[in-house]
């Protein structure tokens, strides 16, 4: 008797306490064996709009769940390869690209897939005229001329002519870019809502953006289903996919922002995957048994840079001088470690021209000598502008240290991103630590970034790095304009070789180490791939035990 | 019983403790040894005593006692070793720095922080409340009503907000802290003075001729004095707290300055696997915090003047 009731007040028990579980947090006990459920701090996602969104984690969204003409070959990324495009050819003149589309698809929502569609996904681009619209604007679109330009001359087949003959290699790299994914003309203008033209934007329509922002009009392996911010993003297989079915039934982005509560989920079995490891909990979870982890090097270069505007910056021996004082080897093997390997050229591993010279190394009495040279025999002092997050606090403590042995005081003046990126783009400041991610997979992202400077006075236009530094460089800037219109590959990826060699030879710029992208997973998930890119982080080759 | 009265040599501690003194200074030294006495009756409170001079020692011997550079560390080969690792008694952080010459050279900071708030924020706090009480009328009311303004924020978030727009570091964090201090004191010195200023030699010195500035700085500060210092010792455990927690959300000190709470902040990230990172700078606020509330506590039994003469 008593221990039948010890037992259903025990049942009781556990029944409140599962309750009150469920009330607080809506945890999944075990992740179930159709669903992938991965932790992700994907607090940057802003819309899921493919023509709005340029946040990374949007890009794996997109990417998941959107089609584009061509695509980034995963396992080759110098190439690009057919997605909705059965062939491509593009005109003597190097103005005109003509793709042939796959017959027969459909979008998730059974539509068929026609030329239109990708011609308006480009107009739509165009004319909201978000972030990421520059990637097509660049070549010429506006929203005057989007409609003539990029447009369907027959159901299956779609042009695109651009203003300059630039190398094939680098328009086919921008169109594998997620603003160019395409979406489902006749769903999304369905919904689009109409709005009150004004100086600013003269459309009467808002191309469906407000829709999309949260909504799916795709053809992807899966389909987005609800996207809520800070608290999951929920994926299902969309069934009318063209290509391989994917695996599982859907996939769970949920929230998680540290690392360490990533890593107890990832132990307890509440996710399959944990996104956004410190190097730390990677070594645990390496070393522990049920749980395995892998990782890609990703197009993103972190680097410190040197304003120009500080005429004691400026000097090129100084310029060298920081260049030997930053420990690559020891922060190589510690504060980095799993998630960035030293690289010192601007270009990424993977991208076309990459080169991987790594001439500089801790050397305090070269650095002194050079110092000395410039005039600073005694040291001198500069401020450095530190957004307050890992591993960039500790490289920049790191470089404090190995300054100060060369006499540079450094003064380390933290920040949230915004205020450290506002001083930046303002140019207010003396040393910034930061990266930069390719926008798109060609060496022009970089390069232009870097090397280009078509104006260094302060209400300049343009925005790059080297503008953002005040490096005043008009033979870098024009050699990074030739390689743009430069059709060999061959050759366009020797201008990029020159162009990193002298960069890292006199630039500003001390870059330290390309991003690595790890993930630690259960060993039941099958086929978990990370790819070179953010919008190939691809969910559906996956499978579970 | 073998000698009389008159002959008996007077021994110090008679001297100290006669209740006739002859001298202002020998009653004023019996006073404060009759203090004494109370207070190192009470071992706790000589415990606390124990620990703020063992802190003060280490921080004016900081140089001597640090074994290694507390702002130097040894990335490569040194980083995150445990506690008792070769020569690092209590382990090194993330960036390969000895953690117990970190905490030696932070005891540096704290006394400042503690130093100069007690400095700026007790006589502020003071004035006002002394000023406040024997003046009354609207004097009164204004001083009372910006002290009211101060304590209506919690104490935390408005030195956050005076931080936030000075900008972070540790000068302006202390600047804050005292700041966000002083209304406590205030009230208490206007409460004393409260019941202090209608007593006769209040009147007899006004009857003299005395100043209302004279009577409040001579005769009416003096009285509010000893409430003041125990309250003021048994804050400083809240302002340690305060300042570690500012270094904590990166207001306060900044790197590579060793500030316990920042030294807390950088540790959290290795709290799975590196224990001792964070927990070494926690013990340390927790001791230091610790003795400045036994201290405070002995010192209120020992200068409370209702427990005086029982």
């Amino acid at each position: 008797m008593t221990i039948q009731i010890t037992k259903t007040f025990s049942l009781l028990l556990a029944g409140a306490a599962l309750a009150s579980l469920v009330a607080v947090q809506p945890v999944l006990a075990a992740s179930p064996p159709d669903t992938l459920v991965e932790g992700f701090a994907f607090d940057d996602i802003i819309s899921v709009d493919p023509g709005e969104a340029f946040e990374l984690s949007t890009a794996e969204i997109t990417g998941n769940c959107y089609s584009m003409l061509v695509r980034l070959n995963p396992d080759k990324t110098s190439e690009v390869v057919n997605e909705l495009a059965e062939s491509w050819s593009v005109s003597d003149d190097k103005l005109t690209y003509t793709f042939k589309l796959k017959p027969g698809l459909k979008f998730a929502s059974g539509n068929p897939i026609t030329a239109e569609d990708v011609a308006f996904s480009m107009e739509r681009a165009v004319k909201l005229d978000k972030s990421p619209a520059f990637l097509l604007t660049q070549f010429g679109l506006t929203g005057d001329n989007v409609t003539e330009k990029a447009k369907a001359v027959d159901p299956t087949t779609f042009t695109l002519t651009v203003d300059k003959p630039y190398a094939p290699s680098f328009v086919l790299n921008v169109l594998t870019a997620t603003v160019a994914a395409v979406v489902d003309k006749k769903l999304v203008m369905s919904k689009a809502k109409p709005v009150t033209p004004t100086d600013k934007y003269k459309y009467d329509t808002d191309f469906g953006n407000d829709f999309l922002k949260t909504g799916y009009a795709g053809s992807g392996p899966y389909k987005v289903v609800a996207w809520k911010a800070n608290e999951a993003v929920v994926l299902e297989a969309n069934p009318n996919y063209f290509g391989e079915k994917p695996k599982l039934k859907r996939v769970i982005y949920r929230y998680m922002k540290e690392s360490a509560s990533q890593r107890l989920a990832l132990e307890k079995g509440d996710i399959d995957v944990a996104r956004n490891l410190e190097p730390g909990d990677m070594e645990s979870v390496s070393k522990k048994e049920g749980l395995k982890v892998t990782s890609a090097p990703k197009g993103t270069v972190y680097f410190i840079s040197l304003n120009q505007k500080n005429a004691d910056l400026a000097k090129p021996e100084v310029r060298e001088a920081f260049k030997y004082l930053v420990d690559y080897d020891a922060i190589g093997e510690t504060l980095i470690k799993g998630v960035g390997t030293i690289h010192q050229t601007f270009l990424p591993t993977g991208q076309l021209g990459a080169i991987e010279d790594k001439p500089y190394k801790l050397d305090v009495a070269k650095a002194k000598e050079l110092l000395a040279k410039a005039g600073f025999k005694d040291g001198l002092s500069v401020t450095f502008d530190v957004r307050n997050i890992q591993p960039v606090t500790g490289i920049a403590e790191s470089f404090q240290q190995t300054a100060a042995q060369a006499g540079v005081k450094v003064e380390i003046i933290p920040g949230d991103g915004k205020q450290t990126l506002t001083k930046f783009r303002a140019r207010k400041h003396d040393l910034y630590i930061g990266q930069w991610g390719s926008d798109y997979f060609d060496p022009n992202s970089n390069a232009e970034t870097f090397t280009s400077n078509t104006d260094n006075s302060d209400d300049s236009k343009n925005k790059t790095l080297a503008w953002r530094n005040a490096w005043d460089v008009p033979e870098l800037t024009k050699e990074t304009q030739s390689a743009l219109l430069e059709p060999d590959s061959a050759k366009r990826a020797a201008i990029y070789e020159d162009l990193q060699k002298k960069v890292l030879a006199d630039s500003p710029f001390v870059i330290i180490y390309q991003q690595v992208e790890v993930a630690g997973y259960s060993d039941k998930v099958k086929n978990f791939k990370l790819g070179p890119s953010f919008d190939t982080n691809f969910v559906y080759t996956v499978s579970k035990d | 019983m073998t000698t009389g009265f008159e002959t008996a040599p007077v021994s110090r501690r008679d001297w100290l403790l006669s209740d006739r003194p002859t001298s202002r200074m020998q009653a004023r030294l019996g006073r404060a040894y009759m203090i004494w006495l109370r207070f190192s009756a009470n071992r706790l409170a000589l415990a606390g005593l124990g620990l703020i001079l063992a802190l003060i020692l280490v921080a004016i011997f900081a140089d001597v006692l640090a074994p290694f550079d507390p702002v130097q560390g040894d990335l490569r080969n040194a980083r995150l070793l445990p506690p008792g690792t070769g020569s690092y008694l209590l382990g090194t952080d993330d960036q390969g720095r000895d953690i117990l010459s970190r905490l030696i050279h932070g005891s540096r900071l704290t006394l400042a922080v503690v130093g100069l708030v007690a400095v700026i924020a007790a006589p502020l706090g003071l004035l006002v409340g002394t000023v406040a009480g024997y003046a009354g009328g609207w004097v009164d009311a204004v001083l009372m009503r910006i002290t009211d303004i101060f304590l209506a924020f919690p104490k935390l978030v408005l030195a956050l907000a005076f931080v936030a727009a000075l900008g972070p570091g540790i000068e302006n964090a202390i600047l804050a802290i005292a700041i966000t201090s002083w209304p406590p004191y205030a009230r208490m010195a206007r409460a004393e003075t409260l019941g202090v200023r209608h007593s006769d030699y209040i009147a007899a010195v006004r009857l003299m001729g005395a100043s209302p500035f004279r009577i409040v700085l001579r005769h009416v500060m003096p009285m509010c004095l000893s409430s003041l210092i125990v309250r003021v010792t048994l804050d400083m455990a809240g302002i340690i707290l305060t300042a570690a927690g500012l270094g904590f959300l990166g207001l306060g000190a900044q790197p590579p300055s060793p500030e316990w709470g920042a030294m807390i902040a950088s540790g959290r990230r290795f709290i799975l696997d590196q224990w001792w990172v964070a927990t070494m700078p926690g013990i340390a606020i927790l001791l230091v915090s610790l003795g400045f509330n036994l201290l405070g506590d002995g010192l209120r039994d020992a200068l409370d003047p209702r427990e005086a003469g029982r």
